[in-house]
């Protein structure tokens, strides 16, 4: 194959794997505006993130399709093609975050205009969202800098998103015997749970970035097995 | 053994063009059985092949395993090819050549004295790049030619068994059965490839070493030589030199990386590994350059 096919192969395959991080600060995006939604019961703002998601689906589907070219007609082995399975994993991951924001802006409506509000709760909530973010950054780095142990310590950041979870559920037993309330609450624990499931889904990228540096996949954490 | 007597020093131009050559032991009953082959182990131990004073390949420690296809890559002139006709002694039939180092067949060394190289090519059999049948030959006659030289005259329905066992082996026999008088040079490309193969295997050798085998056939042809490939390293140990990565990621289960440092200098094996690990982790940088197309 003569010299310059081969480089704009590499090249092509070093802007997709740009392209599919840049999918993490669309989401990273999103996920601000879904807590700016939340914090203000702003129910247009979530319209706005439930629309957008559909940049989100566009460009994995995109950059979907254009790994998958690159498979049928590059032949990718060893490292190239660990990158693009990984990059295909990313991809996943990164429109299940995008849905997940989707699934909190799409119950911010169901509490109504002026919801009994714990704060409390929503503080939780938005400490939960801010961790989250940073794991989003984090994620991003480790992949581009195929930083390993960046990758690890994303399990780390995620137990404190795990802790603040676990307080909201708490806080939901706790909320009193009100109905608005109690039904507020039961809303807000769906919005925490899909926040924690991002910063899951931030994990998982950390764990795609250990395969392609080593070759090996291995999860981080095994909810099944947690000892392990 | 290696060094049976009866054979016949000749025999080798007959195993440069395409068969292994003469041997005595166990023929005459493998002409009519199913086949008496069992596949063999070789071992090489800091071979070194030279052309003259030219060092073409140094330092090669290797095992290659029984019932297995390994494949040899590299870029041209790294001395994989050199290295596969040593296996079977015909390196030597080159002018000026020669070898050092130890190449053994279940332990037996290959070019110990005494030795018969003629024997040796019958245990180790060559296909080649080309397709080269005989052109003055019958389809039949390709097939059988190699039992002719190995044990003369066989009873007319011992050579027909022979000659049907090795085109079924080949996956030929229902293409080319109801034309076995007819010229092999009549059939296609990938039928000849297929026609060598079964003269290869007509003599019931215990090693089959491929050199490019697909490189003039079209995708089709290639698949059923690979499928082909495939099944005959249930009996067979096959070592194939290929150009083709993907087509040895396909077909082999082992793979040897062999490289030059630079051009004049010696051939060396990188890296010998699962198939599986050297496409998507392998552990020289080398390989993965060479594997990923980052090379020249």
């Amino acid at each position: 194959m003569p010299e310059s096919a081969r480089s704009e192969y590499q090249e092509e395959l070093s802007n997709l794997e740009a392209g599919g991080l840049g999918g993490l600060d669309m989401v990273s995006v999103a996920l601000a505006r879904t807590l700016e939604a939340v914090e203000h019961q702003d129910i247009e703002l979530a319209q706005l993130v439930v629309a957008d998601d559909d940049c989100i689906d566009g460009h994995y589907l995109e950059v979907h399709q254009s790994l998958i070219t690159l498979l049928a007609t590059q032949s990718p082995v060893a490292t190239d093609l660990r990158l693009i399975s990984a990059l295909l994993h990313v991809l996943k991951s990164v429109e299940r975050m995008g849905d997940q924001c989707v699934n909190i802006c799409k119950v911010i409506p169901l509490t109504g205009n002026e919801p009994p509000a714990d704060q409390e709760m929503v503080a939780l909530i938005l400490g939960m969202g801010k961790q989250t973010r940073a794991l989003i950054v984090q994620a991003k780095r480790a992949f581009a800098e195929r930083d390993i142990e960046l990758a690890r310590d994303l399990v780390r950041q995620d137990d404190f998103v795990d802790d603040l979870n676990r307080d909201c559920f708490r806080l939901a037993l706790e909320i009193g015997d009100d109905a608005d309330r109690r039904e507020w609450a039961m809303t807000m624990l769906l919005a925490a749970r899909a926040i924690e499931r991002i910063a899951d889904n931030a994990v998982d990228i950390g764990e795609q970035v250990a395969f392609v540096v080593t070759g090996l996949f291995r999860e981080f954490e095994d909810a099944s097995h947690p000892s392990v | 053994m290696l060094g049976a007597a009866g054979t016949k020093r000749d025999a080798a131009e007959a195993g440069s063009a395409g068969t292994a050559a003469t041997g005595t032991a166990g023929l005459t009953q493998g002409a009519s059985a199913v086949t008496g082959a069992v596949a063999k182990t070789i071992e090489m131990r800091e071979v070194n092949l030279f052309y003259g004073a030219f060092h073409a390949v140094e330092d090669v420690t290797m095992t290659i395993e029984p019932n297995k296809v390994t494949a040899l890559i590299g870029s041209s002139g790294c001395g994989k090819t050199t290295f596969l006709r040593s296996l079977n002694r015909m390196h030597e039939l080159t002018p000026g050549a020669s070898v050092k180092g130890e190449i053994s067949l279940d332990g037996e060394d290959i070019y110990a004295p005494g030795v018969d190289p003629v024997q040796v090519r019958r245990l180790i059999g060559m296909v080649f790049q080309s397709p080269n049948p005989f052109p003055t030959m019958s389809i039949y006659d390709n097939v059988a030619a190699g039992l002719n030289l190995n044990v003369g005259k066989l009873k007319k329905t011992q050579k027909d068994a022979a000659v049907e066992r090795s085109l079924r082996g080949a996956n030929l026999w229902e293409e080319v059965k109801d034309r076995l008088d007819k010229p092999g040079l009549g059939l296609s490309g990938g039928q000849q490839q297929r026609l060598c193969i079964a003269r290869a295997i007509a003599v019931e050798p215990e090693v089959l070493l491929m050199d490019e085998p697909c490189s003039a056939l079209d995708p089709v042809a290639t698949l059923a030589i690979e499928d082909l490939i495939g099944e005959l390293k249930s009996r067979y140990t096959i070592v194939i030199v290929t150009h083709n990565m993907q087509q040895a990621a396909r077909a082999s289960d082992l793979t040897a990386f062999f490289n030059l440092e630079e051009s004049g200098k010696p051939g060396r094996l990188v890296e010998l590994g699962q198939t599986e690990t050297i496409f998507t982790n392998p552990t020289q940088q080398a390989t993965e350059d060479y594997v990923s197309g980052r090379f020249g």
